[in-house]
């Protein structure tokens, strides 16, 4: 080794061990940013070029300005899977959280003592996979041998058509109803068990009764968990997939039919490249949109006081 | 006498109700695993039985003998275990750089990265299916596993458990020489071993179950994993429903074992964002 380069070598070394804690974070925290710009920047972006074209994934893109965006607007396939997107979505907020929060004040009240059974018992379902659930919901549903027309039968009352279109849609609500109730229980629960007990007792000194405390108490203290169950139902119902896909295709006639869905047959179907990608970029700004109302909602971007 | 009585009536009420969502809830799970036992005609039958009047285990046999069950278990376990260990060993390290250094540029990078978690899968679904092609991945599991394996959430996980490693012991092992990323793997790491063990069992879950990217990048049927496989199964006009229940059973059991054995992980982990929010 020559001298010069072992000089170099210490110069190195020295710099090395001068500026190891200051590069090395940089160094540590660096496959996430490098993995987030290629796999998620650079699509997001590469979306939007996309949108503006007409691609069939081959060959040269054609440029249409909004020309795919306009053409969504009056597209009445995807109006209904719009429509079908905020009816799963409402119908989440409807079904799930107030059963979560009534299930989550029971097994949180004086009233119950076996409460893991509940807990635990309610939360299996998440466990499932989408796929995995929406298979087993095909026994309950079908028209013909679905449990519940079984049962209805037995009762001597007529089968309904939990498949046709008139009721496809409660069905995979129901389905969905069932696979996030207990993990919303759970989430409810943690916010109830952590009020801090004195202000139930501050509230009894004031002679308040059982309605008034939930009124006046938990109501109030449970904002903080109430508007993260909100935005992620929210988020969770615009992203359905997988349950109208499995459970009746989307249809029939795309009465079940979720933006993803419509996205995915439009992608990767029918190999519309730029059209699927301004659905995309629709649902982004729609999610990014009733993101940001819950949080004004709930005032989260009010300075606390 | 009077209070005491409602008391009562009440506490019937609230269990009636607990148990009668507990039953409903349960019956999926039953009616399924009933059905897997049971001959197409029973399942078609008009008088529904609970109890199966012939049981058998065709509907078993069939789904490992006609469906290669057993090797697309193994493809879903090969992926799961790979993305979880990659994740784990990726979260940490940047939760640690995030919990125990200062660096210029830290509060907004961290900003970025809870930005990030936004990002709504299907508004780059298309064009990140278009870059998986272009870098040869597709119909790899490489192409499944590494667009999501440095997921943001992770890293807000641990950096929350790695906040609570004392700096001292780090600052002391710095003084006998040890190298910075020497202090994070025999240090840090094994002291949030508990926060490792909760975001293993998600991180786990999330890819035993994820069903629509692999439905795209794995075009070849012996690549496959069970969530893709199952929904090829399920053809609503010629179906054998013995058989795709019982694969819907059967890849629902080892996330219901794990759970079993790691119930406490689960629900702290499937809780944590309610939490810190």
């Amino acid at each position: 080794m020559s001298s010069a380069s072992i000089v170099k070598d210490r110069g190195l070394r020295a710099w090395w061990s001068r500026s190891e804690r200051k590069v090395v974070p940089y160094v540590f925290i660096s496959p996430f940013y490098i993995l987030f710009i290629v796999f998620s920047v650079g699509p997001l972006i590469y979306a939007l070029y996309l949108s503006l074209h007409r691609w069939p994934g081959t060959g040269p893109m054609r440029h249409v300005g909004l020309g795919n965006y306009t053409y969504l607007a009056g597209d009445p396939v995807f109006l209904k899977s719009l429509w079908n997107t905020v009816y799963y979505a409402i119908g989440a907020f409807l079904f799930i959280l107030p059963l979560a929060l009534v299930l989550a004040l029971l097994i949180n009240s004086t009233l119950i003592r076996i409460k893991s059974l509940f807990r635990i018992g309610y939360f299996l379902p998440i466990l499932t996979s989408t796929v995995a659930a929406t298979i087993m919901f095909l026994l309950i549903f079908n028209n013909e041998f679905g449990l519940i027309n079984q049962g209805l039968a037995s009762l001597g009352i007529p089968a309904l058509k939990w498949l046709d279109e008139e009721l496809v849609k409660i069905s995979v609500l129901a389905i969905v109803t069932w696979r996030y109730t207990g993990i919303n229980v759970l989430y409810f629960l943690t916010g109830l068990q952590s009020i801090p007990p004195e202000l139930y007792e501050a509230a009894q000194v004031d002679g308040a009764g059982t309605w008034a405390q939930f009124r006046y108490v938990t109501i109030p203290q449970l904002r903080p968990i109430a508007l993260f169950v909100g935005v992620v139902t929210m988020i969770g119902s615009f992203q359905l997939f997988a349950e109208p896909l499995l459970l009746a295709n989307g249809g029939p006639n795309d009465s079940s039919l979720t933006i993803a869905n419509y996205l995915y047959r439009m992608g990767f179907t029918n190999a519309k490249l730029g059209y699927g990608s301004a659905i995309g970029w629709v649902l982004a700004l729609i999610i990014f949109g009733l993101s940001f109302i819950q949080l004004a909602l709930f005032g989260a971007f009010r300075k606390e006081d | 006498m009077d209070s005491t009585l409602t008391r009562r009536a009440q506490r019937t009420l609230a269990y009636g109700f607990l148990f009668f969502i507990l039953i409903s809830m349960a019956t999926p799970f039953v009616w399924m695993i009933s059905n897997t036992f049971k001959e197409q005609s029973e399942i078609f039958q008009r008088q529904p039985t609970l109890i199966p009047e012939e049981p058998h285990l065709r509907n078993y046999v069939s789904l490992f003998v006609d469906f290669d069950f057993h090797k697309h278990f193994l493809n879903s376990a090969f992926i799961a275990v790979v993305h979880t260990f990659s994740h784990l060993f990726l979260a940490s390290l940047a939760g640690f750089a995030f919990a125990k250094y200062n660096f210029p540029l830290k509060n907004f990078l961290f900003l970025v990265l809870l930005g990030s978690m936004m990002v709504p899968l299907y508004t780059i679904f298309i064009p990140l299916f278009v870059l998986v092609i272009r870098l040869g991945l597709v119909n790899s599991y490489a192409g499944v596993i590494i667009p999501g394996v440095a997921g943001a959430f992770g890293i807000f996980f641990m950096k929350q458990s790695m906040e609570a490693v004392p700096g001292e012991l780090l600052d002391s092992a710095r003084i006998d020489g040890a190298s910075e990323f020497r202090i994070y793997w025999q240090i840090a790491l094994p002291l949030v071993r508990p926060a490792l063990a909760v975001l293993a069992v998600l991180a786990f879950m999330g890819s035993w179950n994820d069903f629509v990217w692999p439905l795209v990048v794995l075009r070849s049927r012996e690549l496959q994993t069970l969530p893709v496989v199952m929904a090829g199964m399920v053809n609503l006009y010629r179906m054998e429903y013995g058989v795709v229940m019982a694969a819907s059973l059967l890849s629902t059991l080892p996330i219901l074992l794990l759970f079993l054995a790691l119930q406490k992980q689960f629900v702290q982990g499937l809780t944590v964002g309610a939490v810190k929010s």
